[in-house]
């Protein structure tokens, strides 16, 4: 009798530990994220898989970033009473850890919404991958509910660039998304108060630099290195105009060795002298909100940022009288041209996605007025307005306060900068553009790199990617 | 005859779910790493091609990778030893003195451990401050002059992941050296002190040789757990900076798997981690080895 009861009681737990398994397969659909949920509840007339309506599902993933989640449903819920076309929606801040394990599988979503230069880098290796659906055809069509081309409402430059042409071939991959100046920003009421001006040019700059630090300010912080892309790709513009941008981001042989390469590294370097010098130890993703206090407390003058900065400090304790204002990035030379980094995020087709068509239907649906507004309407998790603004023709027209001055800096002067370093292939091993090029800016300011050392890894690097470019 | 098979149809079915669940959570994935690790892909790659020992004979030559590995070591070796001095010694005198709220100190330092990483991180962003952290508002109150150490610097970093590492496992360790030290026979301390031996030498002489068995499990334990725990911690705390200086084998694994786009990089990183580790274990295990002692 004994015996009996044993072997029941370990075939109930073996039976159990194999029921738990195959029960995690089955509740996979609500270990999505709690966003998911709720807008999935929020929308269950129209997304019941038992009752897809005429024109399919296709699954959206975008990221929630500090633009909030709401925003997403809505234009969802916009685009299917438009189209007819279902959408599963996912959204979450760490989207790639939601998304990523199903990809593996080979599941994947039909419109991925992401921004570039995240940690785990998933749209660079989509691109490294050459594993995303060409969508220039997408700029041809006509935007869901609207008689305009999508090519047409889109902005000019923004579908030119390398970052939506990684390849260069003149083929557009990835759709431009919610775009943002970039720029250095400033506490306005600190210069209006001690009668300084914002420097137009890199010799004012080291002026104001040395007039500050006779009062203990630092003229310069970062929140962490990777914020130096956007500051990197201005200055190169500003150094050498497009066409040393174009060589310079192509890996172009012997370009670090020309006299406009040694302009960049010697302001970079100059820069790094006039830096906060607890800035590095503190550029990490814990603590990067301290060097971003140091500029609200005016211990430093200028940093590097973008517009979401006013919405992800608006808690922040500031010195009185405090007042953001945001420059372009000064002219090498007296009357040059000052460039400000169009800073911008990107929606794109994986090329495992099963409903491709309905998914080009999507993005663009993402440039009709209906979704600008509502990506313009867009609210944080904390109910602040978080404008997100969609990169088409006419939009800065219609926005209000700070942002109004944050977005109307092309029409004062600076010219817009886009594009980033050329896509290379899995030939290249163990270095990436960030390690060499803007990470060792700590070293500099540290002191524990010199200027040459800091060249020296990137040409040694840009050699790899040169012979990896994907053509 | 019919009994035999029975008893073996019960163990079978005893040892089954174990097995099954072993086979595929950890020897399946771990022939995988050592079979991506041959490769050259993505995390994503719909293709991939065979390298054969490239990734490895890169990796020798990868300086950051070999500055990961030695920060690696240094903790392992550095957190270690001061972990089990202390605990070690804090455990003696909880147990073997009369010290008023014996049970509040257990607690005390036994806190940190049922902490996660992100919050300990926190509290540590706060102690390492600059300007008004904790720890360099009381080296300038001592020294009397304005201390602005950059702990998380260049410079600082792994003392300041060490600290933080040691003030996380102490307690744990300690309570488990309580449990042991707590079984010796009052007896043995009791002719050791009519004997003359002091406090230090029935440490020394009693303490440590009974509770070896003890030591020498634990070791091993916090060995692996320290190449575990020092990703978390350097996630967590410094995101592997500045510029590199605080990388530990598998952040940067982590770091070339995703990105950096190298998958296959990544996996043999992995699995050069998983034979050191393996190996560092086995090491200590015959290192450690002595005729245990019964009481």
């Amino acid at each position: 009798m004994k015996k009996i009861l044993s072997i029941l009681l370990v075939a109930a737990l073996a039976t159990s530990t194999l029921v738990g398994c195959s029960g995690s397969k089955e509740e996979k659909p609500a270990e999505t994220p709690s966003t998911t949920e709720g807008e999935t509840q929020d929308e269950a007339p129209t997304e019941t898989p038992e009752a897809p309506a005429e024109g399919g599902t296709i699954t959206v993933a975008a990221i929630e970033t500090a633009y909030g989640s709401q925003m997403w449903t809505d234009v969802c819920a916009a685009f299917t009473a438009e189209t007819g076309i279902n959408v599963e929606l996912i959204t979450d801040k760490n989207l790639e850890d939601v998304i990523g394990p199903s990809m593996q599988a080979g599941d994947y979503p039909d419109v991925i919404h992401l921004a570039t230069g995240r940690e785990k880098a998933l749209t660079e290796t989509f691109i490294k991958d050459q594993n995303i659906v060409e969508i220039t055809d997408v700029l041809s069509m006509t935007v869901p509910g609207e008689s305009a081309k999508v090519g047409d409402k889109i902005a000019g430059g923004f579908t030119e660039t390398s970052l939506t042409n990684p390849y260069g071939d003149g083929k557009t991959y990835l759709a431009p998304m919610f775009y943002s100046p970039c720029g250095l920003f400033y506490n306005a009421g600190l210069f209006e108060e001690k009668g300084w001006t914002v420097p137009a040019t890199w010799d004012e700059m080291w002026e104001l630099g040395d007039k500050a630090a006779a009062e203990d300010i630092a003229l310069f912080t970062y929140p962490t290195t990777g914020y130096f892309d956007a500051f990197f790709y201005a200055l190169m513009y500003s150094v050498g105009g497009a066409d040393f941008f174009d060589k310079a981001t192509n890996y172009e042989e012997g370009i670090w060795d020309t006299e406009e390469a040694k302009t960049c590294f010697d302001i970079v370097a100059k820069l790094a002298s006039y830096t906060e010098k607890t800035t590095p130890a503190q550029a990490n993703d814990q603590d990067f909100t301290k060097n971003q206090q140091l500029v609200l407390e005016n211990k430093a003058l200028f940093m590097p940022n973008g517009t979401w900065i006013v919405g992800e400090m608006a808690e922040a304790p500031r010195a009185d009288g405090f007042k953001w204002g945001m420059t372009a990035l000064p002219s090498v030379t007296a009357g040059g041209d000052s460039y400000s980094y169009t800073w911008f995020e990107q929606a794109w087709i994986p090329g495992g996605a099963e409903h491709p068509d309905e998914a080009k239907q999507f993005i663009a649906f993402l440039y009709s007025d209906a979704a600008c507004k509502i990506f313009a309407n867009a609210v944080n998790a904390d109910g602040e307005p978080a404008p997100a603004i969609q990169p088409v023709l006419g939009i800065a027209d219609t926005l209000e306060g700070d942002n109004q001055m944050f977005y109307s800096i092309y029409d004062n002067g600076a010219k817009a900068a886009m594009g980033n370093f050329a896509a290379y292939d899995s030939g290249v091993v163990g270095v990436s553009n960030r390690e060499v090029w803007f990470d060792p800016v700590n070293s500099l300011v540290s002191g524990n790199m010199t200027e040459q050392e800091w060249i020296d890894g990137i040409k040694s690097a840009n050699d790899q990617m040169r012979a990896s470019l994907i053509q | 005859m019919k009994k035999r098979s029975g008893r073996n149809g019960f163990i079978f079915l005893c040892a089954a779910p174990a097995v099954i669940l072993f086979t595929v959570f950890m020897i399946i994935p771990t022939i995988n790493v050592f079979r991506m690790s041959l490769f050259r892909r993505s995390a994503y790659s719909t293709t991939e091609d065979f390298v054969g020992l490239e990734n490895f004979t890169r990796l020798m030559s990868d300086v950051n990778f070999i500055r990961s590995i030695q920060n690696t070591i240094l903790l392992i070796v550095v957190v270690t030893i001061i972990t089990f001095a202390f605990a070690l010694v804090f455990a003696a005198i909880l147990t073997r003195e009369k010290i008023k709220g014996q049970n509040f100190f257990r607690i005390i330092f036994y806190i940190p451990n049922i902490l996660s990483v992100v919050v300990i991180s926190a509290i540590f962003s706060a102690i390492y401050d600059t300007n008004n952290g904790t720890l360099n508002s009381l080296l300038s109150l001592f020294s009397g002059e304005t201390v602005t150490v950059l702990w998380k610097g260049e410079n600082m970093v792994m003392v300041s992941l060490i600290i933080a590492m040691v003030w996380q496992a102490i307690g744990y360790y300690m309570v488990m050296y309580m449990a042991s030290m707590a079984s010796i026979p009052q007896s043995l301390y009791e002719s050791a002190g009519l004997d003359g031996a002091g406090r230090i030498t029935q440490f020394f002489q009693i303490t440590l040789p009974l509770i070896w068995t003890n030591i020498r499990t634990t070791l091993t334990f916090f060995i692996i757990s320290t190449i575990n725990m020092a990703f978390l911690f350097v996630k967590a705390m410094t995101s592997g900076g500045p510029n590199g200086a605080s990388e530990v084998a598998l952040s940067y694994m982590y770091k070339q798997a995703y990105t950096n786009s190298s998958y296959g990089y990544g996996m043999a990183i992995g699995a050069l981690v998983f034979v050191f580790s393996f190996g560092l274990s086995a090491l200590v295990n015959v290192v450690t080895k002595r005729e245990p002692l019964e009481f």
